[in-house]
């Protein structure tokens, strides 16, 4: 399981680095977030990112 | 002028009025039935306006920001639009960048996006703890608070302040006059000495700006003063505009989701406990909850700024929008139970700090100090007990959902250091001495808090 945090969706509510710190970075200025992890993602942190994706407001995080 | 094709576009219409007291006590009745019957109604109130309340609704049309405007065109220069109040207020002040549409708004938020992040909001943790400590010292050898006088309208007030480059001393200036303007009716004999306390606030805030101008101070105030929006320096009342909106922004807000949620905890001991033993666990989901079911802000208009179909619905250019996000943070297809309030909530994809490219710019610092305030209260104050005869709510929930008091009774504790006037004072150096209120860019570092 891999995850994608669409840049132009984002708009920073930081929902997903509160549920998932190991799997979401922000960034410093404007909070925006990215995935830390390129590749797939260990199995103990599938379910927090899952979390995340329901979670964002923007519907920006998306699983491939 | 009505047409057959406008009578089947409005044809799901609802009697909508936000502002007054019936709708604050039948919110949960009229929200279940617009969720169930309308979930986008034209209503005839406030010269005709649309009103969305479905979750989806809401999510599609808040982030259509190509056929959206939040323009308020006070000089009349572009297309008369009215901005995000529904009716539009008597005095025609442009509400910051809150009002404005890209590319301006967005250079706006560029500028104080490095004061506004979590990074930059994380660094101000130490002081935050500070004054929420100050507070608590004020009323803990005494057993009783008001929880909006003596904490929740206080903190928000200096902490924004700071991070704006005011003296913190001048809260008192800015604080009452604040909530005042969102709670006195229009018609109240007291509106003539809210409107004199507001002018003093503009006043000390056209002071300021003016002053940094001269002297650069850090803050945000320095960073609009130096500012280029779209290649323009604005006018001063543009700027005063911005300052405001951070201003209104940060203050009554926070006090209402901290008053409401501090009243629900006295309400649901149980789950108090549970929230403090639990807090490693549970207080982030906590905080969204409590900002789902409360919803501070309530809502936002629009203008639309092209003709479109969004969701289901025609729109045509001029028409006026408001976006309920109290209403869509209660649609029982994406929240179950949405009139529970669930501590461990999941999949909480709440609108309380609106969508879009318009997402409240402060939901970092409003967190961080909710959290604050709260985890304070539950380890002084553990058995507090809010007096239901004493809370005054807002009579109407069509601006803020906020309360003017929140008095409670608890077993009194030891103050632990000095009081509030003292650490302002102390704050206040501690700002100054090390630049807390640069953007993150600047610097990094976590206050220091030092007690000499």
């Amino acid at each position: 399981m891999k995850v994608h945090v669409d840049p132009e969706r984002c708009q920073g509510h930081t929902l997903c680095a509160m549920i998932a710190p190991d799997v979401f970075q922000l960034d410093e200025v404007d909070g925006h977030s990215t995935a830390v992890i390129d590749g797939d993602l260990p199995a103990d942190l599938e379910a927090k990112a899952a979390e995340a994706v329901r979670s964002c407001p923007e519907q920006a995080i998306s699983i491939l | 002028m009505s047409t057959d094709a406008d009578d089947d576009r409005k044809k799901n219409t609802y009697h909508f009025d936000r502002h007054t007291p019936e709708y604050r006590e039948q919110f949960e009745g009229i929200t279940a039935e617009m969720l169930g019957k309308c979930p986008v109604a034209w209503s005839d109130t406030y010269g005709g306006h649309w009103v969305a309340a479905g979750h989806h609704e809401v999510f599609e049309l808040a982030r259509s920001a190509e056929y959206l405007s939040n323009d308020h065109d006070v000089n009349n220069e572009r297309r008369g639009y009215q901005g995000i109040t529904i009716p539009t207020p008597e005095s025609e002040f442009q509400g910051g960048f809150l009002e404005m549409d890209p590319p301006e708004q967005r250079h706006y938020r560029q500028a104080l996006n490095p004061y506004l992040s979590p990074a930059a909001v994380n660094r101000w943790l130490p002081v935050v703890d500070e004054l929420v400590r100050a507070c608590l010292n004020e009323k803990i050898e005494t057993g009783g608070i008001d929880f909006v006088d003596d904490l929740a309208n206080v903190v928000p007030a200096v902490l924004t302040l700071a991070m704006l480059g005011v003296p913190l001393k001048n809260w008192s200036i800015y604080c009452e006059a604040v909530h005042a303007s969102v709670y006195t009716r229009h018609d109240s004999p007291e509106i003539t000495r809210v409107r004199e306390d507001q002018m003093k606030m503009f006043q000390d805030m056209f002071g300021q700006l003016s002053e940094i101008r001269q002297a650069p101070r850090p803050g945000m105030i320095n960073a609009l003063a130096q500012a280029e929006i779209n290649g323009k320096t604005p006018a001063d009342m543009e700027l005063l505009g911005v300052i405001a909106l951070v201003i209104g922004g940060g203050f009554d807000t926070t006090t209402a989701l901290t008053a409401h949620t501090l009243e629900w905890l006295s309400e649901n001991p149980g789950q108090r406990e549970r929230l403090s033993r639990d807090r490693d666990t549970l207080l982030d989901s906590a905080t969204e909850e409590f900002l789902r079911f409360y919803t501070p802000a309530p809502g936002d208009g629009r203008t639309i700024s092209a003709d479109c179909e969004i969701a289901g619905t025609s729109f045509k250019e001029g028409e006026r929008l408001w976006l309920s996000w109290a209403m869509s943070n209660r649609d029982p297809s994406v929240f179950p139970d949405p009139n529970e309030i669930d501590l461990a909530r999941s999949g909480n994809r709440h609108h309380s700090f609106g969508l879009g490219i318009h997402r409240c710019i402060g939901s970092n610092v409003a967190r961080m100090v909710f959290k604050r305030m709260v985890t304070a209260v539950l380890d002084r104050m553990p058995d507090f007990q809010c007096d239901p005869a004493g809370a005054v709510h807002y009579e109407t929930i069509g601006v803020i959902q906020g309360m003017r008091h929140l008095p409670a009774t608890f077993t009194p504790g030891k103050r632990v250091g000095d009081g509030l006037d003292e650490t302002i004072a102390r704050m206040q150096v501690i700002c100054d001495e090390q630049r807390l209120a640069e953007p993150v860019t600047v610097h990094k570092g976590a206050a220091a808090i030092t007690h000499e």
